[in-house]
């Protein structure tokens, strides 16, 4: 039953919302925490379903998913389940409201439900209803607190988020004129059929190209970035986790991923694509550099990850795609487990201010040790599970000519741990900066979702030989069909 | 029927540029709100003009309704920030809320 990927976080929002608030309060949080962990053990064992079914080889039930969207489908499942997972953890720990905690919880679980129905999505009007799913309880997550920076970011989100509408909006009108259909494989025969006139075509490259330009703006690609930075550093830490982790993922990157295979049929190296990851990659990066504020330096370095996943999409090879992929899955581990970091040391230390911090890896071992981690396999240090998606990503790239792209590609990954030691530099090693003597180690609630991503985060890494060939060889031919 | 195809298209770009002028020129939140709407209502035209284009009226109109009830959605949580940014600073201008820079 894959649709219960949907259908039951809906379901549980729904039966939170009827039952006595009272009851519902304590519910909510181990409403969602069994429901993620159910979500990411079912995506694991796959079950048979349709679709996937004839996919799934039982011999291999760890993380062997059939060579189609089915892959895709199940590597997304399990970062969504994991993000959301964390994120309840967070929001446990950080918002004191048992009523406000309430509404995040079951916000949460509706963002889920639009993730979850992105990535089932088989027609492009369905994919648009289940993006402004996610959008709409983006935006009230980020201005869960009211607070004037949360509406501002909150604001800037919902007017470009408006304008990508309006272009995705615009490119189906203009492919249904064309093709009479949204859905996917239809869009697709006609699109690939090879039988287009010069004017058809380059009517179908405007309609791809504003299509596009709407999925970059929902995922917070340089030049459209303008929003990102502000929603996640005015957002309540417990809502930046799931944004940062996995929201402009799911809606701009994957769906990107998806319609280049499975609507639009790319399957040459595209210097738009590789253009725009390029400049992701190097204005992520540099900016992230020149940050104080914690929370904004990790959205920009989320920009420049964001990029890497562009760059591999965009060369278009298997061991580009497969890397792109391992990325996506990559980031959204130790991204959330820094975004989790962010929010011990704000709880703890009162501020995310980074010249007001320092030296507090002693007071905080655990949190200090796995931020180090996550830092490390960001910036691509093997054997963290980091190194290897960008070690496929640059080959990749490499394979595919374009040479120049690589080469930055890996010189701007220095820059990368130029800015996270300079984090670590100001936030966790060093003197201990005054008025920071009493804090202690953040609680149980934080400490449970740390250890998890850090766990995935090396164990991935360590083991990444064993599922290079159980996992990322079959992935490989998504992109030789 | 051309003719009612030239007409639909023409006032889509009419409202079209209305929008994204109603975007760009005004300092009033609600007005801000007020271009998105009748950006996402040209889309609505559009998407009806072509379903007509298409010869596929049939197809168009679930995707139609669907759309403005989604919309609606989208519009209300905009509202609702707007209206929490009036209780914050007693004023519905952009200028309070342009203060995260970096």
């Amino acid at each position: 039953m894959i649709t219960l990927y949907i259908a039951l976080p809906l379901a549980v929002v729904l039966l939170l919302n009827l039952s006595p608030r009272r009851t519902a309060n304590a519910l909510s949080l181990w409403c969602g925490l069994v429901l993620t962990v159910f979500a990411g053990a079912y995506t694991l064992a796959m079950p048979h379903v349709p679709g996937l079914a004839d996919a799934f080889d039982p011999a291999n039930r760890v993380l062997q998913w059939k060579i189609e969207a089915g892959n895709l489908a199940g590597v997304m499942f399990l970062s969504i389940a994991l993000v959301v997972f964390s994120a309840f953890w967070v929001g446990r720990y950080l918002i004191a409201d048992s009523n406000r905690r309430f509404i995040f919880n079951n916000l949460l679980l509706l963002c889920m439900t639009g993730m979850n129905g992105i990535v089932l999505s088989n027609d492009l009007f369905t994919l648009y209803v289940f993006l402004e799913v996610v959008a709409a309880s983006s935006f009230i997550l980020i201005a869960l607190e009211r607070t004037n920076a949360g509406l501002e970011g909150a604001f800037k989100y919902v007017l470009l988020s408006a304008v990508a509408t309006v272009l995705v909006l615009s490119s189906m009108a203009l492919i249904f004129v064309l093709v009479g259909s949204l859905d996917y494989g239809t869009v697709k025969a006609v699109l690939t059929s090879g039988q287009l006139d010069a004017a058809t075509s380059r009517f179908v490259t405007f309609a791809i190209g504003l299509f596009v330009v709407g999925l970059f703006i929902k995922g917070g690609m340089v030049p459209f970035h303008g929003w990102l930075p502000d929603a996640y550093s005015s957002a309540p830490t417990a809502s930046s986790v799931l944004l940062g982790g996995i929201v402009t993922k799911a809606a701009g990157v994957f769906t990107l991923i998806q319609l280049a295979q499975n609507v639009f049929g790319w399957d040459k190296p595209s210097p738009v694509l590789l253009a725009v990851g390029t400049l992701s990659i190097a204005v992520g990066a540099f900016a992230a550099l020149g940050q104080r504020n914690f929370k904004r330096m990790l959205a920009y370095s989320s920009i420049s990850q964001i990029g890497y996943i562009i760059i591999g999409l965009g060369a278009a090879n298997e061991v580009a795609v497969v890397g792109a992929i391992l990325h996506l899955f990559n980031h959204s581990t130790f991204k959330t487990l820094l975004f989790v970091n962010s929010a011990a040391v704000e709880k703890q230390a009162g501020t995310v201010d980074m010249d007001k911090l320092g030296g507090l890896a002693n007071k905080m071992p655990v949190t200090g040790f796995t931020s180090v981690l996550a830092m490390l396999s960001t910036a691509g240090v093997p054997p963290l599970s980091g190194f290897w998606s960008k070690l496929l990503i640059v080959l990749g790239v490499w394979l595919s000519g374009a040479h120049a792209v690589a080469v930055t590609a890996i010189l701007l990954s220095v820059v990368t741990l130029a800015y996270f030691l300079s984090m670590q530099r100001r936030v966790f090693f060093g003197r201990l900066a005054p008025g920071l003597e009493g804090v202690k180690e953040a609680g149980g609630w934080l400490l449970v979702p740390e250890i998890v991503l850090a766990v995935i985060t090396l164990g991935l890494g360590l083991t990444m030989p064993w599922f290079f060939n159980t996992f990322l060889v079959p992935l490989r031919s998504l992109w030789s069909l | 029927m051309e003719n009612l195809f030239w007409f639909l298209t023409s006032f889509v770009a009419l409202l079209f540029i209305i929008g994204l002028y109603a975007l760009l020129a005004t300092r009033n939140l609600l007005r801000i709100l007020i271009g998105m709407e009748i950006l996402t209502k040209g889309v609505t035209l559009l998407l009806i003009a072509a379903g007509f284009l298409a010869g596929r009226q049939n197809a168009m109109q679930p995707i139609v309704i669907t759309m403005i009830v989604v919309e609606v959605v989208i519009i209300a949580v905009a509202a609702g920030i707007v209206i929490a940014s009036y209780r914050n600073n007693k004023t519905i201008s952009v200028r309070a809320l342009r203060n995260l820079k970096g």
